[in-house]
């Protein structure tokens, strides 16, 4: 072997132990070889920090597309609120629902990220797997059992997630019940913004128009999403 | 799981709409998972951006062909991971959670930034001709293997690859002289 074939070896990762022990050897006796291998380093280096500024600027390219309203959305938004107000009444109930749709969004895993399959067979990931993998019929049994073992307020949250994935909104604002409102924890702004939605997709709109303006009236993460919605409704 | 090609595949040819759907589709959920850190929305962006490309980059280098969560999963999972770096950096307090289960790679080269011999290269780089570029990029970047880089690009075989590759390097060194 060349000795430049180490230093490409070594940016391909495939130098055996063997050849790591005769490369460093080697990079002591010939400065040569360590000059050009240190330049590879540095030229790595640069060329990552240019792919990154590349795509970091193509990325705030589309984070000030979304900001600026472009003409035709303006439109868009007079046409539909025109439309909501002549339809509106007629059709309460699949509006309901259409709101429901836009904006109901999958809770993302925020307690257990990237679970590999093997030897993570504890409940936790298990249940987490399962809810990642959209497996919600598992993953709703699974957080319940968790419930029970450990009465932690996540494993209540995601199962009525879950539920709320089955389209079993009555069971999910049955679990979403059992939460302790008196007791803050970062679940409960979401408890009270998902049995809202859970409420409004069975067409309980009171119920769901309470719980959000509870929401608008108190700093939280929610708040804003709970004022827009509620305009929406009222 | 998914149809071919896979989100992962899509990304790796770094498709733009692809980029565009998962920047716009996971940023909501982002920072409604992030809102309860101490950081503005700035700040969260930012972030936010930082953790999508690291995952276009964990794709291109292959780390994440094996991927079992979901790649929304990965994604907030990188993005706390930087959060808390980031809380570090300002002093602030780091929540008491940990990072469980998040095997993730990334190579932190933001202080190299200043290195002056680093400044030159990455100026040099950009005047190279397309297909260095190319043969570079995919060597020290995406980490691909010289026999992948070949089949990618069409080369006779390895040698002629070796020596194109070494011309490019000989080209950067005057450029950057």
């Amino acid at each position: 072997m060349n000795s430049h074939d180490y230093i490409d070896k070594y940016f391909e990762g495939s130098l055996t132990p063997e050849e790591q022990q005769e490369f460093e050897s080697l990079l002591l006796s010939d400065d040569d070889l360590a000059n050009n291998f240190a330049y590879q380093k540095q030229l790595k280096k640069a060329i990552t920090l240019n792919e990154r500024a590349d795509l970091k600027r193509k990325l705030q390219g589309f984070e000030s597309e979304t900001r600026k309203p472009k003409s035709f959305k303006v439109w868009y938004a007079a046409a539909s609120v025109v439309l909501l107000c002549c339809l509106g009444y007629y059709f309460s109930m699949t509006s309901t629902s259409g709101l429901y749709d836009d904006y109901y969004q999958t809770y993302p895993n925020v307690v257990a990220p990237t679970v590999r399959g093997e030897g993570s067979e504890d409940l936790t990931s298990k249940a987490f797997y399962n809810y990642d993998a959209g497996n919600y019929e598992q993953s709703a049994e699974l957080f319940s059992s968790l419930y029970d073992t450990t009465h932690e307020d996540y494993a209540l949250f995601y199962k009525g997630m879950s539920l709320m994935e089955l389209k079993e909104h009555k069971q999910a604002i049955g679990v979403f019940n059992q939460f302790d409102e008196s007791k803050q924890s970062r679940f409960t702004p979401f408890v009270k913004w998902y049995k809202a939605l859970s409420y409004l997709k069975l067409g309980n709109k009171e119920k769901s128009i309470s719980l959000l303006k509870d929401l608008s009236n108190t700093e939280n993460p929610q708040q804003k999403q709970a004022k827009q919605l509620l305009t929406e409704l009222e | 799981m998914e149809n071919a090609p896979s989100l992962i595949d899509r990304l790796k040819s770094n498709d733009e709409k692809t980029i565009r759907d998962l920047y716009n589709d996971n940023k909501p959920g982002f920072l409604l998972f992030a809102n309860r850190f101490n950081l503005n929305k700035d700040e969260l962006i930012d972030v936010y951006q930082d953790a999508v490309i690291a995952l276009v980059e964990n794709a291109k280098k292959g780390r994440i062909d094996d991927l079992k969560s979901s790649v929304t999963t990965y994604l907030f999972g990188i993005g706390k991971f930087m959060i808390f770096q980031k809380l570090k950096k300002n002093k602030k307090t780091v929540p008491n959670e940990d990072l469980e289960h998040l095997e993730f790679e990334w190579e932190e080269v933001d202080e190299e930034d200043k290195d002056a011999q680093i400044l030159t290269l990455r100026e040099g780089f950009k005047k190279l001709g397309e297909q260095c570029r190319k043969v570079l990029t995919l060597f020290y970047y995406e980490e691909q293997n010289l026999e992948s880089i070949q089949n990618q690009l069409g080369y006779s075989n390895k040698d002629v690859l070796k020596s194109q590759k070494s011309r490019c390097l000989k080209q950067l060194k005057e450029l950057t002289k």
